[in-house]
């Protein structure tokens, strides 16, 4: 059982999948998910620099009252780029394509996934959505990333980007199905002796309910958009109302898919977080199965909300009070994980390394971003609070906050794993610091913003000049949001290639990811291995010579 | 307990609160039980985000990892726990869900005899007709205090939204359909009414003032503006158009010479009178005036631009300006092509407006 236990009698292992095969060829056409993985990180990160590029110059458009750098065009175009890219390309695949891709196969014990090509297929779909993203930002597009009907229709305003930037959502589309079938498929067949559905990592348990939704809603806006394209082009009348089309239609369409979307973006990094609270606390995770369960009901409720969207499109009375009411159910699940992760940290052994920080980040962030919902699920409020910047917190604090976080968290906490270098602790925390405080400074203050009469979307406040101090801190908040990233992004960077090397377990994970050697070897496990508990952590001990957790001597590992 | 205090709290107060913490001051009926919704909810997130917060640093104080020794050991499930701390939120947000919507079926229930305005949205413009009247007002709205009032709102070309904070009530305006809203106005002032919805570039700028004022000066108000420009002679009508008209072209066209959507009105009329200027299809306008010619007269033009605009387009102008056909009478075009005339003696240097609609000097 060489893959469980450090084995100081023979050299460390120098195959790994870094240094199996070499030349780029062998990374653009590898079927290994671990190398699929990270090309998705490197591309995922890339597109986030450019979505982060556009969020500062809208902050900083909005220090005066009359705007500072941008046009009225231009700011239209930089929040449409800004929302489409953070959406589509970046939040959407972050969590299940980039960290997805190269844990679960080795959480389950696993070679690969079980339909290798069509996940190298995926990455290849993300490329070109990109590409056709790049073209639409060439071309401009100042639709807002919801695309609505008929202003995405109208041919006067001349922007040209619309058709490219449908066409590679479409596609991106595709690229999420696939990602989707394949873990579904995965996780059905490819789980390791030992490890029945209530065995598995709770990242796990997310990452299906992900997929599900991935794979049911994802068509939906796939047509819509397909159907926009049509409209504009061949002028067939389904969503404007000038040709007999209904653009409320294209709203319930829109957000059939892209609610149960936010789902996709939030499951993953709760499961995320979910190993991150239990490993950095040592502590077994407390309520399995509501946390498990809760995931599936969040995916299967996020199916039935989507109303809520149009609570002042002109919806009738009677589908607004049901469209409210059902919304209150997603509620339920989420508070119920918040709870459990509290209730893990309870007599723990906490470390306060940078992706704890992260993890308990998160509960902060996404308790005030799931608490905020209340008010747009409540139709009283939310009628006031409709396309104001209180929406734009809300979103910020549940789609940035909470998933680009866990996503954050995640980076750091399998850093070690996929590059075999550990980065700098101290600077990792600094970082993580100057992130959360930048973020709750930058969307703290438009909650007030929003409440007080602010709507999104607006380049300019000339009649409301009483807002510009909110507008000011929230501006200096996403400036040291921005020191964190570039912190991060350079220790990052530079661990690569000063960082110590990294120890199979440097946390004392349970799960089966840490049982492998850092970086992993090119097929993961010479032989499947039994699985037993994967958070029970009384199994481990550390070891000061390797600076990693290893298994006990005294302990059988399952299965022998 | 939670409705009694509801319907308790609107018995008893007429006159809105101020602005506080998270809301601005409220000024219609509708404004007090939205504000009680948001409170009641309010109340129970500092409740959850206080307790979470506490116990979230609470435990990485006191559990915080001393060396390496997996030494944690705690309960793995606590099934009574965890049942009730599904329960309690599930019975909370019912207890909201209840709050909200009857605070919203109030919002939407207009009561009977309401004054209606018909609202018109249009990019970057409000315009609010009085039927009633006859009157027509752009950019802002006048109603009574103490009268409910219902927009009935439909848009010429994208989506639009109506958004009055401080009366706290908002509806969407749809091409194709009406929708409605309504409210009444608890004091007099000046509020504003803010495009909710994005519509593309000057969406931002999509801004209208309501005026609330007493209920005995409303109807002098509303018949002296439906026939103002009907009794005046042909001077009157510059101060009259800029400030009555200009407003639903001002998001495009600038009186001080720089360029927005649409060409800046300064120095329009002594382009247009010598014919200098150029269109999109590589005409001229000077070849379009005189005997025998699409236009004649240089008015004619004008009258064209308004009322078909896309027949000739200025050239670097995307021809992004609606039609007014029907909805500018002809002696509010007269009016229009007056202004244009004297802008000189009714705007500055810098493009301000220097009269009132009544031609005295505005200070």
């Amino acid at each position: 059982m060489a893959y469980f236990t450090a084995d100081k009698s023979k050299p460390p292992v120098t195959d790994n999948y870094l240094n199996h095969t070499s030349g780029i060829r062998s990374w653009l056409f590898t079927l290994d998910h671990k190398r699929i993985g990270v090309m998705y990180l490197i591309c995922i990160l890339t597109a986030f620099l450019m979505g982060g590029i556009f969020a500062m110059l809208i902050r900083f458009q909005l220090l005066t009252p009359d705007g500072t750098i941008l046009t009225q065009n231009q700011y239209n175009k930089v929040f449409t780029a800004h929302g489409a890219i953070m959406v589509f390309l970046v939040i959407i695949p972050a969590v299940p394509a980039a960290l997805g891709n190269f844990v679960l196969p080795i959480m389950l014990g696993a070679k690969d996934v079980a339909f290798p090509k069509l996940n190298l297929f995926s990455w290849w779909l993300w490329v070109f959505g990109f590409f056709f993203f790049l073209l639409a930002l060439a071309g401009g597009v100042d639709t807002g990333w919801t695309f609505y009907t008929p202003y995405s229709l109208d041919q006067t305003t001349g922007m040209s980007g619309i058709i490219p930037v449908l066409i590679g959502a479409f596609i991106l589309g595709f690229s999420s199905i696939f990602t989707g079938m394949n873990f579904i498929v995965t996780i059905h067949r490819l789980r390791p002796p030992g490890m029945t559905w209530f065995r598995m990592p709770l990242f796990l348990w997310a990452t299906y309910a992900t997929a599900i939704i991935q794979v049911l809603a994802t068509p939906v806006i796939g047509i819509t958009l397909l159907l926009l394209i049509v409209e504009r082009t061949v002028g067939i009348g389904i969503f404007d109302p000038a040709m007999g089309g209904d653009p409320v239609l294209y709203q319930h369409f829109f957000w059939f898919y892209s609610h149960p979307a936010v789902y996709i973006m939030i499951l993953p990094a709760m499961g995320v977080v979910s190993e991150l609270i239990s490993v950095h606390s040592h502590r077994h995770i407390f309520g399995y199965k509501f946390i498990a369960y809760s995931s599936i009901a969040i995916a299967m409720f996020g199916f039935l909300v989507w109303g809520h969207h149009m609570f002042t499109s002109g919806q009738s009375d009677l589908m607004n009070v049901i469209f409210s009411l059902i919304t209150f159910s997603v509620s339920i699940p989420s508070a119920v994980k918040v709870f459990n992760w509290l209730a893990t940290l309870y007599k723990g052994s906490i470390s306060l390394n940078a992706p704890m920080i992260y993890g308990l980040s998160f509960i902060f962030i996404f308790t005030i971003g799931g608490l905020t919902g209340l008010y747009h699920a409540t139709l009283a409020t939310s009628i006031h609070l409709h396309d104001s910047y209180f929406v734009v917190a809300h979103f910020h604090y549940v789609m940035m906050g909470s998933a680009i976080i866990g996503f954050l968290g995640g980076i750091h906490h399998w850093w070690p794993k996929m590059t075999g270098k550990m980065y700098n602790e101290v600077l990792g925390r600094i970082a993580a610091v100057l992130i959360f405080v930048g973020f709750n400074i930058t969307f703290f203050t438009q909650f007030m913003l929003g409440s007080k009469g602010m709507p999104r979307r607006y380049a300019t406040y000339s009649e409301m000049p009483e807002f510009q101090i909110y507008h000011i801190i929230s501006t200096i908040g996403s400036t040291v949001m921005a020191v964190g990233f570039v912190l991060c992004a350079f220790y990052l960077l530079h661990s690569i290639f000063y960082g110590r090397k990294a120890p199979g377990n440097p946390w004392g994970g349970r799960s089966l990811e840490w049982q492998c050697a850092s970086p992993p070897p090119w097929d993961n496990f010479a032989e499947q291995p039994t699985v037993g508990d994967c958070y029970d952590f009384s199994v481990l001990e550390w070891d000061e010579e390797e600076q990693g957790y290893h298994w006990r001597s005294d302990v059988k590992h399952p299965g022998e | 307990m939670m409705v009694s205090n509801l319907s308790s709290l609107l018995a008893t107060t007429t006159q809105g609160a101020p602005a506080n913490f998270w809301l601005p001051k409220q000024a219609s009926t509708v404004a007090q039980s939205v504000d009680y919704t948001f409170d009641v909810i309010t109340w129970i997130c500092y409740f959850f985000f206080f307790a979470i917060t506490f116990f979230l640093i609470f435990f990485m104080i006191k559990y915080r990892r001393k060396g390496h020794a997996v030494v944690a050991k705690g309960p793995t499930h606590n099934t009574p726990i965890e049942i009730a701390w599904t329960i309690l939120p599930l019975i909370l947000v019912v207890v909201i869900f209840v709050v909200g919507m009857r605070g919203y079926l109030n919002l939407r229930e207009a009561p009977e005899g309401c004054y209606e305005v018909q609202v018109t949205a249009q990019r970057w413009s409000w315009t609010f007709d009085h039927p009633k009247y006859g009157a027509t007002q752009v950019a802002e709205l006048t109603v009574p205090v103490g009268k409910p009032v219902r927009l009935l709102m439909t848009s010429n070309d994208v989506l639009h939204s109506v958004w009055i904070p401080d009366f706290r009530v908002k509806m969407d305006v749809v091409p194709g359909r009406y929708t409605s809203l309504w409210f009444e106005a608890t004091a007099v002032g000046d509020y504003n009414l803010n495009c909710a919805e994005y519509c593309g570039m000057d969406h931002s700028k999509m801004f209208a003032i309501v005026h609330v004022v007493p209920q005995e000066d409303f109807e002098p108000m509303m018949v002296k503006l439906a026939s103002e420009y009907e009794d005046m002679s042909i001077g009157q009508l510059p101060a009259y158009a800029i400030n009555r008209i200009y407003n639903r072209c001002q998001s495009c066209h600038s009186l001080d010479g720089t360029s927005g959507t649409g060409p800046s009105f300064k120095g329009l009329w002594n382009r247009v009178k010598s014919g200098d200027v150029g269109f999109t299809s590589g005409e001229k306008l000077s070849n379009l005036l005189g005997e025998n010619t699409q236009y004649g007269e240089p008015e004619n033009y004008i009258r064209t631009s308004l009322v078909d605009p896309l027949e000739h387009i200025v050239k670097g102008y995307l021809g992004a300006m609606p039609s007014f056909q029907g909805q500018l009478k002809d002696k509010q075009i007269t009016a229009i092509i007056e202004m244009f005339k004297h802008l000189d003696e009714i705007t500055d240097e810098a493009g301000n407006i220097t009269v009132n609609p009544d031609g005295t000097p505005r200070n």
